[in-house]
C-alpha cells in the first residue's frame, strides 16, 4: 500500500500508531515539529550540543511511546510536554554532578552559554540571556514560552499542566524580575 | 505590560542563537536511521499481579489506618475499658465501681447548700426526714438542717 502523506493531525496520529506507516509518519512529525521542539529545548539548556542530544532524546521517547498518545491532546503539546520533562532531567542532572541545589543559580547555564558557538547575540542579547537565567527554573521556562514563541497561557498550561492564573503571574513576576535585574546591569 | 514593553523595545523578540547549517535535516536522518524497532501496542485487559490486587491492598489498608485511628482515639480519650467493644457484663462490672457512680453518675449540678434548703423547705423536723429515708444526719449538720428536739 503506498504511503499517503496524511491531511490533518488525526490522520498523522492513525499511521503514528499502524507499524506499516510509522516510520513515514514519524519523519513528517519531525519535519513538522522538529524545529519547534528544539528550540523550547535549546531555551533551556542554552547550549547547541545539549539540545541536540535532548532532542534525540525526546524523538526516541516520543516513538517508544506511540502507543501511549490517546489523542486527548495535540501531537505539538505531547511532543513539547516530553521536550520540557527532558530538559529538567537533564537540568536536575547536571545540578547534581556540580553539587548545586534548586536554589542555586544555574550559572552553568550562563557558562554554556558563553562558550557556545552557536550563540548569536550581541552584548546587549547576553545582557538579556544573563537576566533570564537567574530565573528560577519554571519562571525562566514560562517566560521563554510566552515571551519568544508568544505562546497562549492556554496552551502553556496544557504543556506543564499549571493553571493560566499561575501562568501569568509566574510571567508577571518573570518580567518583573528581567527588568530589575537590567536595570541593575545598567 | 509596560515592563514587558520596555524588554521588547531594547532586546526584540527574536532569540539570539543559531544552529549548523542543515540541522534539522541531519538530526531527522539521524534520528530516523537510529529508531529502534516499531514498539508493540500494548494488549488492552493485560494487567500485572500487582494491579489485580492493589485495590484489595488499598481496601484493607484503609481499614486498617481507621482500626488504628480509632485506637488511638480511645487511648487518648482515656475511656478505659468502657467502650462499645466491651461486653455487658464488664460495662456492668465497672458501673456498680463506686467511685464511677460518684464521678459519673451522680449530677454534681446541685450545690449542698441547695439541697439543705430544699430538705429544710419540705420537712420541718430533721426526725421527718430521718425517718423518711431510713438515715441518721451526723450531729455536726444537725444545727444546719435545724434539729429541734435532740
Amino acid at each position: 500500500m503506498a504511503y499517503k502523506p496524511p491531511i490533518d493531525e488525526q490522520q498523522l496520529v492513525s499511521d503514528l500508531q499502524n507499524p506499516a506507516t510509522a516510520h513515514k509518519a514519524f519523519d513528517l512529525l519531525m519535519r513538522t515539529y522538529g524545529e519547534q521542539v528544539y528550540w523550547q529545548i535549546r531555551k533551556m539548556v542554552a547550549s547547541h550540543d545539549d539540545a541536540n542530544d535532548l532532542l534525540q532524546n525526546c524523538f526516541i521517547k516520543a516513538w517508544k511511546n506511540i502507543h501511549n498518545f490517546r489523542g486527548d491532546a495535540r501531537l505539538s503539546t505531547w511532543l513539547y510536554k516530553i521536550a520540557v520533562n527532558e530538559s529538567i532531567n537533564f537540568l536536575n542532572k547536571e545540578r547534581q554532578r556540580l553539587g548545586l541545589t534548586e536554589e542555586d543559580p544555574d550559572s552553568f547555564l550562563l557558562q554554556n552559554l558563553e562558550s557556545d558557538p552557536y550563540f548569536d547575540g550581541d552584548d546587549l542579547q547576553m545582557e538579556l540571556q544573563k537576566a533570564i537565567l537567574q530565573l528560577p527554573e519554571k519562571q525562566r521556562l514560562v517566560f521563554n514560552m510566552r515571551y519568544y514563541d508568544e505562546m497562549k497561557y492556554e496552551e502553556i498550561s496544557e504543556i506543564l499542566g499549571t493553571s493560566v492564573g499561575a501562568l501569568k503571574a509566574s510571567y508577571h513576576h518573570a518580567v518583573k524580575k528581567i527588568t530589575a535585574t537590567i536595570e541593575n546591569l545598567g | 505590560m509596560k515592563e514587558e514593553e520596555k524588554i521588547i523595545m531594547r532586546y526584540g523578540r527574536k532569540g539570539p542563537w543559531s544552529v549548523p547549517e542543515g540541522y534539522f535535516d541531519s538530526v531527522r536522518l539521524e534520528v530516523l536511521e537510529n529508531l529502534p524497532e516499531y514498539p508493540a501496542k500494548p494488549v488492552a485487559g493485560q494487567m500485572t499481579r500487582w494491579q489485580r490486587l492493589k485495590p484489595y491492598v488499598y481496601l484493607a489498608a484503609m481499614f486498617a489506618g481507621i482500626w488504628c485511628m480509632m485506637q488511638m482515639f480511645h487511648q487518648m480519650s482515656g475511656a478505659g475499658k468502657l467502650s462499645l467493644d466491651n461486653p455487658p457484663e464488664q460495662i456492668a462490672a465497672l458501673m456498680s465501681e463506686p467511685e464511677m457512680t460518684d464521678v459519673y453518675m451522680i449530677p454534681s449540678t446541685i450545690s449542698d447548700v441547695e439541697l439543705l434548703d430544699d430538705i429544710s423547705s419540705q420537712y420541718s423536723s430533721i426526725d421527718d426526714f430521718e425517718k423518711d429515708f431510713g438515715v441518721e444526719i451526723a450531729p455536726e449538720f444537725e444545727n444546719a438542717v435545724g434539729k429541734s428536739d435532740k
